[in-house]
């Protein structure tokens, strides 16, 4: 069921996951139509959908401020345009990472820190610098798709420090937020990206795609118009319980790119190594993290539990547990 | 002198495939995608002068496979020749093959004391001095299947040269010398639906050559008319009628008729091999299986799982080696009370998915299916009564359908 919409507003709106901005447009700067962006907020009126406003770093002419007033929404918005829209989700890219006196701007913010492989090994420290100034850090390894083995290793590496730094806060301060440190502490089912299932893009061309990367592979992942009745092809697939691999797994902070899987494996139901091995390293720096803040908070640390796993990609469980039509249903059940 | 009794209640219906099973790489090089015939119902849609395996693309892509362990580590190896016709380059291929042997023995790899060199050829090529040479050096790692699809008149039906003549005569002709040197050999034969009023005559035929086992399909594209599948149980009871009342059974086999079809599925593996096997072409691109080739698609460009510049992707493969039946399948197919044995091909899938994906199964010989499992059990509770003995298969006996 669709519980919100993506609206991209411009070609050079941020990203804030797994893909570069501008890749469809030759100048990067087209604004989405304006009449585009009321037929989306209009939808999302009709269909009960919160809208997640992408924005550009310049500012927007301000009818289309007035559009999104129509609708409940949240902006997500870059870093330098972020005293223009103030409680927007900021992107903070690491290769562009903000000096100490503009990063004073930031109060208990919501900050999504896109890295690639060069940042790696700066991500702890990074992070660092963000957690005194926010409520939840939601790290994206934005180029995950050239991560190679050594890469994921050191990325596992740089979570350790993490989990670390995150333990040295004192008892009875709010433990920050960081998706992959901490997301997994409480959660006990999978809680992944799930576009296509719960949301929808409309991108500048005005038509909806399934998240927006899709639309920077081209106008022929389009969805077609906006209208009531949007037909996703081979819907089914976007479902966990048709996910071969992801099924079988508990890293349930999982962002389970679909996009990323298609580009990697050709399949949106199948995920790369890439995707499986870095997931289960937070796994495990979250398990890590578990043990430990029950060793020092008891109780308060949370219910749930993160077993050891002898694995570090849950395709080789798949490949070695084949499962009878018996075994399936239960867990389609389950799911 | 009375026929030999048959080994068990199975009578016989599958050939020896342990060198199909799991401990066995299957490679297969397209030698080219040339062939002197344009068979009707051939999937190979693309076929083209121009594509032509060269030896140094065949010399690198065996030097991979035998330093990749990681990813290749079968112990034995099938290397498939396969074209169009793989004869047309029987030069190119005895090159590969004594590259491979040489290579091998050099670096020590198990492959050496265990390989096979398999072919499907057209037979039109056969009785070539080349040919037969080369059958001589290798004679015993080869299999060869020729393939003759019945009477002339269903033979020539569909594989024809490209001015429409049959080619039935010209493979006949060669049938006695490959039965004499591969005298425990199968043939292939195909089904369309043109080709459904000549599957009893075709099958007595081929067993009265001496082709003692018979491998068909039907093809997996939807070429199939209403009431084909009508027509076709009538061949197939047509047919039981005539095994059981001649005693045929004690000899011969035909893939129609297995024990082990028609009952609900008890397995969630995807039987299919593509992913596991690994076919070649000559820009020495890697494919999951021949199926997945340009030239054997009309709707989807070629799918490659990597190539010998770069070895195998992991990436690509993992769909094909985490691929289940259940989640290709629709809810329909899974609820089956008849589903075993129903085949798919994993290439037919993704050419006709709606989207591009191998999990999306065809359905387009599901009636098909449901009729020859109508005609199997009655061939056998028929054969049961004849015999004396319940021939019915168990609960669980499920398997999957036979050879692609």
């Amino acid at each position: 069921m669709l519980k919100y919409l993506l609206v991209v507003l411009s070609e050079d709106a941020t990203s804030f996951c797994h893909y570069e901005t501008g890749r469809r447009s030759k100048s990067g700067r087209g604004l989405i139509a304006l009449d585009h962006l009321r037929a989306a907020v209009i939808f999302a009126l009709k269909h009960n959908l919160k809208v997640n406003a992408l924005y550009p770093a310049r500012r927007m002419p301000k009818a289309y401020e007035a559009a999104l007033e129509e609708v409940e929404h949240v902006k997500i918005a870059p870093f330098p345009a972020g005293r223009r829209h103030p409680g927007a989700i900021l992107v903070v890219e690491g290769g562009a990472f903000p000096a100490g006196a503009e990063l004073r701007t930031l109060r208990d913010a919501n900050v999504i820190l896109r890295l690639r492989r060069a940042d790696l090994p700066r991500l702890a420290v990074l992070v660092g610098r963000l957690l005194p100034r926010t409520t939840r850090i939601n790290l994206v390894l934005a180029d995950l798709e050239s991560f190679g083995p050594e890469d994921l290793a050191a990325y596992g590496r740089e979570l350790e420090k993490l989990r670390r730094r995150c333990l040295a806060i004192a008892p009875g301060r709010p433990r920050p937020e960081i998706n992959v440190l901490t997301d997994r502490l409480a959660l006990d089912r999978m809680n992944n990206c799930e576009a296509g299932l719960t949301h929808l893009t409309v991108a500048p061309d005005g038509r909806l795609y399934l998240c927006p990367a899709f639309y920077g592979a081209g106008a022929a992942e389009s969805l077609g118009e906006i209208r009531n009745e949007i037909a996703v092809p081979n819907r089914h697939l976007l479902e966990l319980r048709y996910a071969p691999i992801c099924r079988v797994c508990d890293a349930f902070q999982c962002r389970r790119c679909i996009h990323l899987n298609r580009r990697l494996t050709l399949e949106v139901n199948t995920p790369s190594f890439q995707q499986c091995r870095a997931a289960h390293a937070e796994r495990e720096a979250s398990r890590l993290c578990l043990n430990a803040l029950r060793e020092r908070d008891g109780a308060a640390a949370g219910q749930v539990e993160i077993p050891e796993v002898p694995y570090d990609d849950p395709f080789d469980v798949v490949l070695k547990a084949k499962t009878t039509i018996a075994e399936f249903q239960k867990m389609r059940g389950s799911s | 002198m009375a026929a030999p009794k048959p080994k068990s209640d199975r009578v016989r219906i599958e050939t020896d495939r342990s060198w199909e099973s799991g401990r066995s790489k299957s490679v297969t090089f397209v030698v080219t995608e040339d062939c002197q015939l344009r068979c009707r119902y051939c999937y190979m849609v693309g076929k083209n002068k121009a594509a032509r395996l060269g030896f140094d693309v065949a010399r690198k892509a065996i030097d991979y496979l035998l330093t990749e362990r990681e990813l290749v580590a079968e112990g034995s190896v099938v290397w498939d020749f396969i074209g169009g016709e793989p004869f047309l380059e029987v030069g190119l291929i005895d090159r590969i093959c004594d590259y491979f042997k040489l290579r091998a023995y050099e670096l020590s790899h198990p492959w050496f004391e265990s390989y096979r060199f398999s072919f499907s050829t057209n037979g039109l090529l056969y009785g070539d001095e080349r040919v037969q040479s080369f059958i001589a050096k290798n004679a015993a790692h080869l299999s060869v299947q020729i393939t003759l699809d019945g009477t002339r008149a269903k033979h020539d039906l569909q594989r024809v040269y490209p001015d429409g003549r049959g080619s039935y005569d010209d493979v006949v002709r060669n049938l006695p010398r490959w039965l004499e040197q591969f005298p425990k050999s199968s043939t292939k034969v195909t089904i369309s639906s043109d080709d459904i009023p000549y599957i009893k005559e075709s099958v007595l035929h081929l067993w009265g050559l001496g082709i003692r086992e018979i491998n068909i399909n039907g093809v997996f594209e939807d070429v199939w008319k209403p009431g084909d599948d009508e027509r076709f149980e009538d061949q197939l009871v047509s047919l039981a009628d005539e095994i059981i009342a001649r005693k045929l059974y004690e000899t011969h086999s035909c893939s129609f008729f297995s024990k082990s079809i028609g009952r609900p599925y008890f397995d969630n593996t995807n039987w299919c091999g593509a992913g596991r096997m690994l076919a070649i072409d000559h820009l020495g691109n890697f494919y999951p299986c021949v199926r997945f080739l340009g030239f054997s698609l009309q709707n989807r460009e070629a799918l490659t799982v990597g190539n010998i510049a770069d070895g195998l992707d992991r990436n690509r493969l993992r769909p094909f080696l985490s691929l289940d039946m259940v989640t290709q399948s629709p809810a329909e197919c899974v609820a089956c009370d008849v589903a075993t044995g129903c085949a798919w091909c994993q290439g037919a899938n993704y050419d006709f998915a709606s989207t591009r994906t191998i999990f999306q199964r065809s359905v387009a010989l599901c009636k098909m299916h449901k009729a020859r499992v109508r005609a199997n059990n009655y061939f056998w509770n028929r054969l049961g009564r004849e015999l004396g003995r319940d021939l019915r298969a168990e609960p669980g006996d499920g398997e999957g359908p036979g050879p692609c």
